[in-house]
């Protein structure tokens, strides 16, 4: 692509992401999501083969119908309370069919079906961008109604996405697709205590989207799609290794790592609140992950995968270099201590 | 009559949105997007809105339903598809009519409809009087008032217009 058309595409999707996130007037939050969408295409498909098209064209198809299901959510609003400010949705309906064009957005149960496909179909650099800065917009307008979501829909949403992301996640060898249910997965932990403490939300969408950060430039690095060619990275680069078994284990909310800061004080949380089942049902879905997790860390750190014997003597050739990639990893696994200064968020 | 004719053209708006929705070739969709652009200035012109009917008069139908049909009349095929030569389409297009009747039926009965919210009804557009230079529409207030105080929504809906053109050609371009 054109250099100069694709920094103006790329600055539009920026400029849309903006716009959602800083507007009052509902109308210019929907134009702000569909100038997300219409600019993020031809980031999708920068190569020209069947696989892109049709996973660009899947996005366009979700991401259109559920900017129409919040087009419908805001005139109901505004019939039934005549203006157009964000603060409160006044009427019960719209707060639904607000929360669910919003989960279409992001991909939670039982609008999860696009990720996997899409995110499988295009490449790592966009997958990145897929799977990080598009989730911010819809998560922001989740936070500024969040006073008015029902919590019911909401909560039912949430606990089923950690379990399809967690289920569907196991039977995957490719590692789009894996990162695909993994953010399917996080996404239901972030909403589940959206209604109870939203500055929660905002960490878990920090410290996800700095993990998911860290493993797509892992992959990025070794240019690896698969589990079997992830496995060869103790040939290429032996250091990364390491680093895709700490960043993996911290995706996971293992403890002394940052990741499982989140999962701590959502559960902390959501105990605060009298609910005690629920909570524990989210941590033992939790453990679905971690086992997808565990078994990429097994074939790529821990263990030789079985290989040719070519693949064991590999010609080194010169190494990507991602100047933001160690303080990423250092950022996505060593946060923990900080958990103090949580304080400063609210 | 004339007190139903807004009823009456909004029927006539949902059947020609049935008419397209059920997929015939885009040319026949190209058609009723005619009757159904023309049928909705009448109903916006019944609230009042005499300038915003014109506007997709000249702007929808004279302007953009004029390159569509052009480009579709460059890439239509030898024997389109009508609404009657393909079943499935002909079924999309008689179940359609069918849910419209009923829904008709429903309103003829009942004054209102309360299916998901209740709609009984809109206002006019208001009308102000100010007194120096005699009587305002709120409407083509609305088309003035986004030239001065709302500039940032020009703005942004100028810059969604470019990148889409910029989208579709890079995206049509292939390589």
């Amino acid at each position: 692509m054109n250099p100069l058309i694709f920094t103006t595409i790329l600055m539009t999707v920026l400029l849309g992401t903006m716009i959602v996130m800083m507007s009052s007037h509902w109308l210019m939050i929907w134009i702000g999501f569909e100038m997300n969408l219409l600019a993020i295409i031809p980031i999708l498909m920068k190569k020209y083969n069947p696989r892109t098209m049709e996973a660009s064209t899947k996005y366009f198809l979700t991401q259109a119908t559920a900017s129409m299901l919040l087009m419908m959510a805001i005139i109901i609003n505004l019939m039934h309370s005549g203006q157009w400010t964000i603060t409160k949705v006044f009427n019960p309906t719209a707060s639904i069919i607000m929360t669910s064009a919003l989960a279409m957005k992001l991909g939670l149960t039982p609008f999860h079906f696009w990720v996997p496909e899409v995110t499988q179909g295009i490449s790592l650099t966009s997958g990145l961008i897929l799977l990080t800065w598009q989730k911010l917009a819809p998560m922001s307008i989740l936070y500024q109604i969040s006073p008015s979501i029902n919590l019911n829909i909401l909560l039912t949403m949430a606990v089923l996405s950690i379990l399809v992301g967690g289920w569907g996640g196991l039977n995957q060898t490719q590692l789009r697709k894996i990162m695909a249910y993994s953010s399917i997965a996080h996404m239901g932990w972030m909403t589940a205590v959206l209604v109870y403490s939203p500055t929660l939300t905002m960490l878990n969408m920090l410290i996800y989207i700095m993990m998911t950060l860290t493993m797509f430039m892992l992959f990025i690095q070794s240019s690896s799609t698969t589990t079997l060619s992830l496995s060869h990275t103790w040939n290429k680069t032996p250091l990364t290794t390491t680093l895709i078994l700490i960043t993996l284990l911290s995706m996971g909310g293992l403890p002394p790592l940052s990741g499982f800061m989140p999962k701590w004080m959502i559960i902390q949380e959501l105990t605060k609140n009298s609910s005690i089942i629920l909570p524990t049902l989210m941590a033992i879905m939790a453990l679905l992950n971690l086992y997808f997790y565990m078994r990429l860390t097994y074939s790529t750190s821990l263990t030789m995968f079985p290989s040719t014997n070519n693949m064991k003597m590999k010609w080194q050739f010169e190494t990507k270099q991602i100047t933001l990639l160690p303080p990423l990893i250092v950022m996505s696994s060593l946060l923990l201590p900080l958990t103090p200064m949580l304080s400063i968020l609210d | 009559m004339m007190t139903y004719i807004v009823f009456i053209l909004s029927v006539i708006f949902v059947v020609s949105f049935v008419g397209f929705s059920s997929k015939p070739s885009p040319i026949y969709g190209g058609l009723v997007l005619i009757v159904s652009g023309g049928v909705g200035c009448g109903i916006i012109m019944n609230f009042g809105g005499s300038f915003l009917g014109l506007m997709v008069f000249l702007i929808y139908l004279g302007g953009m339903l004029v390159v569509f049909g052009y480009t579709t009349a460059m890439a239509t095929e030898q024997y389109p598809e009508v609404w009657v030569s393909n079943t499935t389409v002909m079924g999309v297009f008689l179940l359609g009519l069918l849910m419209e009747v009923m829904l008709v039926l429903y309103v003829l009965k009942s004054e209102e409809v309360g299916v998901v919210f209740e709609f009984s009804g809109v206002g006019d557009w208001a009308i102000y009087d100010t007194g120096d230079s005699g009587v305002f529409s709120e409407e083509i207030m609305g088309v003035a008032a986004l030239y001065s105080y709302g500039a940032w929504v020009v703005i942004v809906t100028g810059w969604s217009l470019l990148v889409g053109v910029l989208v579709i050609l890079e995206v049509t371009r292939g390589d």
